[in-house]
């Protein structure tokens, strides 16, 4: 049977190098693209993926499965990861997996739930106005708060909000399982 | 703030980072007390997390997959350039005369630099002979993603899930195929076949006879994923596993495992 997310969390906690291989494998595609896509440098990408990989590793005792979901937790750390590093901040404090929990809809444990949930995302931000997928885009892989988006785009700072907004609803609605 | 917040995507607001001040306080100090919205705000975070999905794909080059396995072991985490150096012994004086004190040891020096220079080269040919397989992997990754992804971007790729048949070995697998292309993608799960068998995985045409898209023996229940190329179009109207004998068979002879249909 195919080994679960939980199952080789387990296996990584017994120190089973080929577990955290396997996760690797089943994700380092997923963050490569994250992360490529907010650094647009190759080299700081690849060391933020090592890093993530390397504290699954070195934490993945405290993981509970029954909280939030792997893949999650991923994209939430190498995310804050690189916003960090894009922005010059310091890295991003409170990485503890308890602190990152984040809930899937749905399970990416197949490359191809991984193709279909990426088509679903793309057609949801496609279908989206364009005003709307812009400021989605700038908080989301430009790590801007409201009032440097609305500094960046010259809008309200109410519109901004209300773009977000909507545009996360519209998110919510199309990815519900 | 003592109550919910007011909109539920303040939760998403949130974890897109973009709140500040008051209102990203407000909604740290809630949460922290509401075991409610912390369940939202986990949600949310995924929703968020599936953004990530917009980025164009990209693949990870293969040494990161190295650099982190040797980390793990305790090794260094980039490749190691470590030349051995050379060391000069101290010329020894059995020989005595002037003569002696010059020849003996630049023979020692010419003799230990021709080793060393026979060993880096030795290394050297070692290292182009694995560079020039990774490149070749390389290479290999790069044309699969490729053709991964025109398969996954085809409009007119389907996607057939094959289901166990009653009383045979278990698994789940989801088929890939693209007619006009004549590609297809396997990716699922199957217990191992009996050590004398092999699987089988057959395209179902229209008409015609069932043609072979790969023999494949899983050692483990893992999942596993691969692609291959077959004849351009052929309109399937089912895909089957098969039970064979090792090695495979040109036309199915064995009990199907899993089936699956396109329509």
């Amino acid at each position: 049977m195919r080994a679960t997310d939980e199952a080789l969390i387990e296996r990584i906690v017994a120190r089973d190098e080929r577990a955290l291989a396997h996760l690797y494998d089943r994700y380092a595609r997923m963050l490569t693209s994250m992360l490529n896509r907010i650094l647009r440098d190759t080299q700081a990408a690849e060391e933020i993926l090592q890093d993530v990989f390397y504290q699954l590793w070195c934490t993945a005792a405290r993981f509970d499965a029954s909280r939030g979901s792997l893949p999650g937790w991923l994209l939430v750390i190498g995310r804050n990861r690189a916003i960090s590093r894009l922005r010059h901040h310091n890295p991003a404090a409170g990485e503890e997996l308890s602190e990152n929990t984040a809930v899937l809809p749905m399970t990416l444990e197949t490359e191809i739930s991984q193709q279909q949930l990426l088509g679903r995302v793309k057609a949801t931000l496609e279908s989206l106005p364009r005003e709307q997928r812009a400021v989605i885009e700038l908080a989301y892989f430009e790590g801007m708060t409201h009032s440097e988006i609305a500094r960046s785009t010259g809008d309200p700072l109410g519109t901004v909000k209300t773009r977000l907004r909507s545009g996360m609803e519209a998110l919510k609605r199309n990815l519900q399982p | 703030m003592n109550g919910h917040p007011a909109h539920e995507e303040d939760f998403d607001l949130y974890a897109l980072g973009s709140l500040e001040g008051e209102e990203k306080q407000a909604i740290e100090s809630h949460v922290a007390s509401c075991a409610s919205c912390a369940r939202k705000l986990a949600e949310a975070r995924g929703r968020v997390a599936l953004l990530a999905f917009a980025a164009p794909r990209s693949e990870p080059s293969p040494a990161v997959r190295e650099r982190l396995l040797r980390q793990l072991r305790g090794g260094p985490e980039t490749s190691a350039s470590a030349p051995s150096h050379a060391k000069h012994e101290p010329a020894g004086r059995f020989f005595g005369g002037w003569w002696a004190a010059v020849l003996v040891p630049a023979a020692v020096a010419l003799g230990l630099a021709a080793i060393f220079l026979w060993t880096q080269n030795r290394r050297l040919d070692r290292e182009i002979a694995e560079l020039r397989a990774t490149l070749q992997d390389q290479q290999k990754q790069l044309d699969y993603a490729r053709s991964v992804a025109h398969l996954f971007e085809a409009k007119d790729t389907i996607t057939v899930s094959l289901a166990p048949m009653p009383g045979m070995p278990n698994g789940a697998v989801k088929v890939m195929y693209n007619e006009k292309m004549g590609m297809l993608m396997y990716d699922g799960w199957i217990e191992p076949p009996p050590e004398d068998k092999s699987y089988q995985l057959w395209v179902v045409p229209m008409e015609g006879s069932p043609i072979s898209a790969g023999v494949f023996n899983p050692a483990t229940s893992d999942s596993a994923h691969w692609m291959t190329k077959l004849p351009e179009g052929v309109a399937a109207k089912a895909f089957a596993i098969t039970l064979e004998p090792a090695g495979g068979a040109p036309v199915p002879t064995g009990p199907k495992v899993l089936e699956g249909h396109t329509t």
